[in-house]
């Protein structure tokens, strides 16, 4: 106990010493909650407002009606936009072409082939172009009914079945994009933030000439993995609790009642969000100590570890994509945690008896991890590779 | 004391087998300073690799104070001092609070642990270091923190490998008074080096390794004489049969 205590103090006497290294390790946790707040904001400005869109007339004088209810709708001329955003709508160039035939046709009843001409896979323009549509088929239905209505046809009578929705979700998952965000951003902080720390602790020491010193010790090199695991995985769960803690003060700068949301980090989310992440902390230091330690070098060891970032990422993604997952999903490692956080956001109740397998079997793969480098440590190929 | 006996280590790779030990067998005393001398590649660091457990012998053992090395590992460390080949220090750290660390890593607690680093911090005359960080520090400096750490626990005895290489006179000369006061308490020094003048001053007995092999032992004396050289110099290079690796 006085070995590992040691071991311990050092580890963290070195990592809290390295003003700047500590610095970016927390970085995760200090600047997501920004981005976080930012994004959304961008995010439900283009879902709440009606931004003007610019479409290029082609016989705009034969129907003049329709031009004015395009322009109620926020839907201009290409004439009228706005210097800073010429170059964008002229690329885009949608086109809407009125025949010459326009009033005629529409005074004699015939139908009229009004042409809306764009490149429909152009993503930013999913929204205009709906916006388009539903004008012209509003405008088209209003002159339809009042078709109807002169020749005393009630235009119920188009109506016969009336859809009504009902929406069940809760207030809550209406913040989908925050808690989408905040998941990535806490999984990725559990896995990143101990990295550098990591690396330092291994790869570093080797390089530095103090690994074969210590080895030499009569301490075991259990004792000394379990120090270093833990004064890395301690910053993680510092970062991420930090993200935590700034997300809830920085979500309540964005006006989420916009979009129908209440997101809410209570004390029991909270709570429940960092007892799924421990585990990955611990997760993600053993992981990075492994490969580190049996990288023949310190740029070696970053590269490596810098792949381990992929899981964090991919597997939560690969999660979302899944439509129908095979049960072990729920208690796998990364993917269980990513299944109850989203279930956390969404404010369903937890499922306490998935957190504690998923817990389990990231703690198992932990230890797993953390024995099998202890016994490689002892290994001559370690030793070999000291010079 | 250090016992090593008929080590037989080789290195396999895909296209060669390399002998670094190839039967070596020695003693070192208590009370006795040791010498370890040897060309470049005649096996010296591997057989100390072999003594502190971190490379498994192909044949034969090594003992510390009667602990064989293979079986107990970490009680043998315990009975050691190392002084090791590439020494680095941890950089984030002050020199006392490194000495302090491996004072742990050796079980010392309390009062005894700073007891026992008061001590060697007055041997070694280092108090004015003791409390700055380790950074910037000169190779003289740096070898006096290496040497604390290894010294702390008071260990019966002491490896050190290749110790003088850049050090100036001064240093030089700390480090052969303290090991000389260390051989006058009683403890089994084990010391390697290129440098024959050293060797010669400061060693009671020497080895001399070549090709893994013990190629002759006994005092600096007793190895001119039986070289017939006047100098341990010409001996050694008589002895191991070659003037390879001399000038390294």
């Amino acid at each position: 106990m006085i070995q590992f205590k040691a071991l311990l103090i050092k580890e963290l006497k070195e990592a809290f010493r390295d003003k700047r290294a500590l610095l970016v390790a927390l970085s995760m946790g200090l600047l997501a909650p920004v981005m976080i707040m930012v994004m959304s904001k961008t995010m439900i400005k283009d879902f709440v407002d009606n931004p003007a869109v610019y479409v290029k007339f082609t016989g705009a004088e034969h129907a003049p009606k329709l031009i004015k209810a395009f322009k109620d709708e926020n839907i201009l001329a290409f004439a009228d936009v706005p210097e800073e955003d010429h170059r964008v709508w002229d690329q885009w160039n949608v086109e809407l072409i009125i025949p010459d035939t326009f009033a005629q046709d529409l005074s004699e009843g015939k139908p009229i082939d009004v042409i809306l001409r764009a490149d429909y896979s152009e993503k930013a323009l999913g929204s205009p172009l709906r916006r388009i549509k539903d004008e012209i088929r509003k405008y088209s239905r209003i002159i339809g009914y009042k078709r109807l209505l002169v020749r005393g046809i009630d235009v119920k009578l188009l109506q016969p079945l009336k859809l009504q929705e009902q929406d069940t979700a809760l207030p809550t998952s209406n913040a989908m994009i925050i808690t989408l965000m905040l998941g990535l951003y806490l999984m990725m902080g559990a896995f990143i933030s101990g990295q550098s720390i990591s690396i330092d602790s291994s790869a570093g020491e080797r390089e530095r000439n103090v690994l074969e010193m210590l080895l030499c010790q009569p301490v075991s090199t259990l004792k000394i993995v379990m120090a270093k695991l833990m004064c890395s995985s301690l910053i993680a769960i510092i970062s991420v609790t930090l993200m935590l803690s700034l997300t809830t003060v920085s979500v309540s700068f964005v006006d989420l009642t916009k979009i129908g949301a209440t997101f809410n980090l209570d004390v029991f989310t909270f709570v429940a969000l960092l007892l799924l992440l421990i585990p990955l902390c611990f997760l993600a230091a053993a992981l990075q100590l492994f490969f580190a330690f049996q990288a023949k070098t310190f740029k070696e060891a970053q590269s490596t570890v810098a792949m381990l970032i992929m899981i964090p990422t991919m597997i939560p993604v690969a999660m979302m994509i899944m439509d129908s997952k095979p049960a072990w999903t729920e208690w796998a490692p990364i993917a269980g945690q990513s299944l109850l956080m989203e279930d956390l956001f969404k404010g369903l109740p937890v499922d306490w008896a998935a957190l504690i397998v998923t817990s389990g079997a990231t703690i198992a793969l932990t230890v797993g991890l953390v024995l099998t480098l202890a016994k490689k440590l002892t290994s001559e190929k370690v030793v070999m590779s000291l010079s | 004391m250090i016992e090593v006996n008929n080590l037989h280590k080789s290195f396999k790779s895909k296209k060669e087998t390399v002998i670094a030990l190839d039967g070596l067998s020695f003693q070192a005393k208590d009370g006795e300073i040791t010498g370890i001398l040897g060309p470049n590649g005649a096996g010296k660091t591997t057989c100390l690799r072999t003594l502190y457990g971190l490379l498994s012998a192909d044949e034969g053992f090594a003992t510390i104070d009667g602990i064989k090395v293979t079986e107990n590992p970490l009680a043998a460390r315990a009975k050691l001092g190392i002084f090791p080949d590439k020494f680095g220090l941890y950089e984030r750290l002050t020199a006392y609070e490194q000495i302090d660390y491996f004072a742990s890593l050796h079980g010392l607690t309390g009062k005894a642990k700073k007891q026992a680093i008061e001590t060697v911090l007055t041997d070694l005359e280092m108090q004015e270091l003791a409390h700055r960080r380790t950074a910037g520090f000169s190779q003289g400096q740096r070898m006096k923190v290496t040497l604390a750490q290894a010294l702390v626990h008071q260990p019966q005895n002491f490896v050190l490998d290749e110790p003088t290489r850049g050090l100036d006179v001064m240093s030089t000369r700390v480090l052969r008074n303290y090991l000389a006061k260390f051989k006058e308490k009683g403890h089994c020094i084990l010391f390697s080096s290129h440098v024959m003048q050293e060797v010669a001053a400061l060693c009671d007995r020497v080895i001399i390794v070549a090709n893994g092999k013990l190629a002759a032992q006994g005092t600096p004396q007793e190895l001119c004489d039986l070289a017939g050289e006047s100098h341990l110099e010409e001996a050694f290079v008589k002895l191991i049969g070659s003037d390879e690796g001399v000038a390294a």
